[in-house]
């Protein structure tokens, strides 16, 4: 029962994800945009390139939506609405966040062709500049709530919010998790108008419409993860909890979007030198006030 | 009822679907959104979705008429898209090869808008089709023949090994048409084209073992590697292996003059007469003279890569290093591995010995992409083919296939056409400029003839040049934005860019207010600068023209001096630094210059014709067209022009393009390219 709230609570994060993207991209508000795309999709002709790798072909999009389910599987929407509550929990979200890049240089190498490759590579070299941000912001917040259990953590946050006691780290996370999840301005792999849609470039119809989902599923994993680990997951008056998971994911979802169209798209040898030379020293300064307070204050 | 229907028979799903579709029309334009914004056509405005690759483009929209090299391309792209697919024509002639237009429609923006809804009738109620047919055309018939992974050069219409390593050819695939170019299958955008397309049908084979054919799809009982499809000859009528055969007697004699004998590159015990596979391991045996010459080579290479410490062989990588280290350290099967080649196994050292070297030193497979010349984001009619080295450009190949049209004018001249149809043709030849090119003919006619331009219509021409100079810039603006990902921008650009054409001055005082918020808010855009730092660079010599020049600091523009310019009130922009971040400020500040132009020259008409009776002379004229100086010269025989000459400013461009992404990184390279706004149609071969 609580897999099926959860699987139907990450279906209509992606519809509306689905819903804020196309707002960001093209300015209008369709709320019933994404079931039309969807219907649309299906209807198309999907197609399989002339020398594919099949298995790595048809596996990226499935393993993509895999992977962002599984990472949203031990984050938490209200106290016992979770699919797993992992004693590893914090661990295992990095863990199925790895599968992204998996899925993604799949994508790349399966259909044989120019574009894709070089969006599949290119997300590998992406992956060497956020992967560091994305484990040692939740170190920081593992270390606050003494434990990598997603829900102790959001307990931990009964004070104040992870944005507050640690801005640092949420600022990195957050940059990370829009790097990992391919969002604009990072959105090397795929880069309309450089690729000619990269990693998508050879999918269609139905094959187009999984990796799609996926990718909104992805978006809403990162979202939810920025929520449970900084903005205090379920906490909030007046609302049931559930609610405010969804507001806080979904605003934060909003935010990716509204920054990520206002920004031009990243070179990836300034993402890695900007990573590596400001993100981890900054990364590393986080963990040291955040272990300085954590003694300090009990 | 649509001609790239569905095939199938309608159903309530599919119905439900048709209608979906209807609404969610992807749109791909040929020849590019830059000419459609040109002509006047706001796509966006009207409801069509940008697709980022064909396919994903559920219509294909045809601005204006197309030349035939592009109708080919077209043709290609509508390949690549996928059913149920359109084709709208807007004010297009001939569209073969592209099958005939679902949706025909003159050229304007109400015009458009009804042709949309058309379209979207058209396809809700046409999407599936029971007897659908397939799509055909010369341009995509193609036949398989065999190359050498190491050796390019070494192409055969069959199987075998390759005469100079003994290398297993691998199939690729070629166009069925003795002219063209092989490249020319995939040009328009580097995708191949949809597997059911009719035509051969299909055989699967190993691309390790040429011997292992099948005819379903599966995996090789030697390798294990997927059978890839190998087309089966066409039926129709080419014989490929009577063509070539003198390129098959070639091969005989290449292998050294019949002594062919086969051995295993694991097992040299193993010598067979012909080629076949080992009894032992089952790897492709490869010719003896060429694993022996071979094997001592590679080891030489990988013995001294493991001294890399003396740098005598420093572009050799360091993983070449690591691979000989281990190698000798581990089973001390060096062999093996130097002469895997020939194997399954790839080693980087064997694979990678005779590759052309980059100046990073990475020994990497290199790949021929290309890029247009109907690309979405590069100008459409310019084609690029890149050499990629990893994601690094190591070498590339402009070319400008519309470029004919610019010829076509200047030839004209040979034929003593009027001087009427003669500024026709020019104003024509390039769809992103016609007013400029006009105007430079009625200038060169008037000075061959000795004719004074009248001050007014001199300044309403000048009027009317600005006016597509900010259309212009604006249409640049959107591509480059819009590749940049700044998409709330590059679509504002967009419908100002269109909105440009044809307004009088009121309407473009009108328009000045958002242009300026646009042009502000991308000044205001935080790191678009360092995104753009440094990309592109190109130093001012004495050729180039235009806001490239102006950004590298030169102040080459055709309107210093011009009296009507200097009444008002203009001066040139210029920036030093000659980058693509200089280029836009450049484009940005004369944006607004060309608003305070308009407004002072207050009328904007570019319409009659020269008239310069039935004078004779000869006469040079310059205009500073959008991108640069364009120079013109012509002689006039008795109303007659009898010779032209003509130079414009996207022909230096385009020479430059080579030098100019090296060694860039791909996005860079393409946007190095796409800062320089430069105009194939134009270019002068």
């Amino acid at each position: 029962m609580t897999t099926v709230a959860v699987l139907a609570a990450l279906l209509a994060g992606a519809y509306a994800v689905a819903v804020l993207e196309a707002w960001a991209r093209t300015g209008r508000m369709r709320p019933g945009g994404p079931l039309f795309a969807a219907a649309a999709l299906i209807g198309r002709e999907s197609f399989v390139p002339r020398k594919p790798d099949r298995l790595f072909f048809e596996a990226a999009p499935v393993l993509l939506l895999v992977a962002a389910v599984l990472a949203a599987a031990v984050l938490p929407w209200a106290p016992g609405l979770v699919i797993v509550d992992l004693a590893t929990g914090a661990l295992f979200v990095n863990a199925a966040f790895a599968y992204v890049l998996v899925a993604l240089i799949m994508a790349g190498w399966g259909p044989d062709g120019a574009y894709a490759m070089v969006g599949g590579w290119r997300f590998l070299g992406q992956l060497i500049g956020y992967s560091m941000l994305i484990v040692m912001p939740i170190t920081a917040v593992a270390m606050r709530a003494e434990s990598l259990v997603t829900t102790v953590i959001v307990d931990s946050q009964a004070g104040v919010w992870n944005i507050v006691y640690q801005p640092l780290g949420f600022v990195l996370f957050f940059i990370a998790a829009m790097a990992l999840a391919f969002l604009p301005p990072f959105d090397l792999p795929t880069a309309p108008g450089e690729l000619a849609g990269g990693v998508e470039a050879e999918y269609a119809g139905r094959r187009l419409a999984v990796l799609r989902l996926a990718r909104a599923l992805l978006v809403v994993a990162v979202a939810l993860a920025t929520t449970v680990f900084y903005l205090g997951g379920w906490r909030g008056p007046w609302l049931p909890p559930w609610a405010w998971t969804g507001l806080k994911t979904l605003a934060v979802a909003a935010a990716m979007f509204a920054l990520g169209g206002r920004l031009p798209r990243v070179r990836e040898a300034h993402f890695l030198a900007w990573c590596w030379k400001l993100g981890i020293p900054l990364a590393l300064l986080n963990i040291f006030v955040v272990g300085l307070l954590v003694l300090a204050v009990p | 009822m649509i001609h790239g229907a569905r095939r199938g028979a309608w159903s309530g799903l599919r119905r439900l679907t048709a209608r979906a579709q209807a609404q969610m029309l992807a749109a791909i334009v040929v020849p590019g959104p830059e000419v459609a914004a040109a002509l006047g056509l706001d796509l966006a405005g009207a409801g069509l979705l940008p697709a980022a690759s064909p396919r994903h483009a559920s219509v294909l929209v045809v601005a204006g008429a197309l030349p035939a090299q592009l109708r080919e391309a077209a043709a290609v792209l509508y390949a690549q898209m996928m059913r149920p697919r359109a084709v709208m024509a807007l004010g297009a002639g001939t569209l073969a090869p592209l099958p005939g237009a679902d949706v025909v429609a003159e050229l304007s923006q109400p015009a458009l808008l009804d042709a949309v809804r058309r379209l979207r009738r058209a396809i809700a109620g046409g999407a599936f089709r029971r007897d659908a047919a397939g799509f055909d055309a010369p341009v995509l018939r193609s036949r398989t023949e065999y190359v050498c992974p190491m050796h390019p050069e070494v192409v055969r219409d069959e199987p075998g090994s390759c005469p100079k390593c003994g290398m297993t050819l691998v199939p690729r695939e070629a166009q069925d048409e003795g002219g063209h170019a092989p490249d020319a299958v995939d040009a328009s955008t580097g995708m191949e084209m949809e597997a059911g397309r009719g035509g051969g049908e299909s055989a699967y084979t190993c691309p390790m073992h040429p011997e292992v054919v099948r005819d379903e799809p599966g995996s090789c009982p030697k390798c294990g590697m997927t059978l890839v499809p190998r087309e089966a000859q066409d039926e129709g009528g080419h014989a490929p292996d009577a063509v070539d055969a003198s390129t098959g007697m070639e091969m005989e004699a290449g292998r050294g003059g019949g002594e062919s004998a086969y051995t295993c590159p694991m097992h040299p015990e193993v010598v067979r007469d012909e080629p076949g596979s080992c009894p032992k391991c089952g790897m492709t045996l490869v010719p003896r003279a060429a694993a022996a010459k071979d094997a001592p080579e590679a080891g030489h290479a990988a013995d001294a890569a493991s001294e890399a410490a003396g740098g005598r062989h420093a572009p050799m990588d360091p993983s070449g290093a690591e691979h000989s280290a281990a190698a000798h350290t581990g089973m001390d099967h060096g062999a093996m591995d130097h002469v895997a080649g020939h194997s399954t196994f790839m080693s980087m050292v064997a694979v990678t010995r005779d590759l052309p070297r980059s100046p990073d030193g990475l020994p990497m497979d290199w790949i021929e992409v290309p890029f247009g010349p109907l690309f979405p984001g590069l100008p459409g009619g310019l084609s690029l083919v890149l050499t990629l080295d990893g994601d690094t450009v190591a070498g590339a190949a402009a070319q400008a296939p519309v470029a004919a049209a610019a010829a076509a004018v200047a030839d004209a001249g040979g034929r003593g056409l009027p001087a009427a149809e003669f500024a026709r043709r020019l104003g024509a030849m390039d769809p992103l400029a016609p007013v400029a090119y006009r105007l430079l003919a009625r200038r060169a006619l008037e000075c061959a003839a000795g004719v004074e331009p009248d001050s007014r219509g001199a300044r309403a021409r000048a009027g009317a040049a600005e006016r597509e100079r900010l259309a212009s810039h604006l249409a640049w603006l959107a591509v480059f934005l819009g590749r940049l990902g700044l998409e709330v921008h590059a679509r504002r650009s967009w419908g100002l860019a269109a909105s440009m054409r044809g307004a009088d001055a009121a309407r473009i005082a009108g328009l000045a207010a958002a242009v300026r918020v646009l042009v502000r808010g991308v000044r205001r855009t935080p790191l678009l600068e360092t995104r753009l730092a440094g990309i592109g660079r190109l130093a001012a010599d004495g050729r180039l023209r235009g806001p490239v020049a102006r950004a590298a600091g030169v102040a080459a523009d055709g309107r210093v001096g011009d009296p009507v310019y200097g009444a008002l009130g203009f001066e040139p922009v210029t920036r030093p630094d000659g980058d693509a971040r200089a280029r836009l400020a450049v484009r940005l500040d004369e944006i607004e210059q060309s608003l305070r132009l308009v407004r002072a020259a207050g009328v904007l008409d570019d319409s009659g014709v020269p008239g310069i009776g039935a004078a004779s002379g000869t006469g040079e004229a310059l205009v500073e067209t959008p991108r640069g100086g364009a120079r013109l010269a012509v002689s006039v025989e008795r109303g007659r022009v009898t010779a032209a000459r003509l130079d414009t400013p996207s022909t230096v461009l385009l020479e430059r393009i080579g030098s100019l992404v090296a060694q860039c990184e791909l996005g860079d390279a393409l946007t190095a390219v796409a800062s320089l706004d430069l105009s194939p149609w134009e270019v002068v071969a």
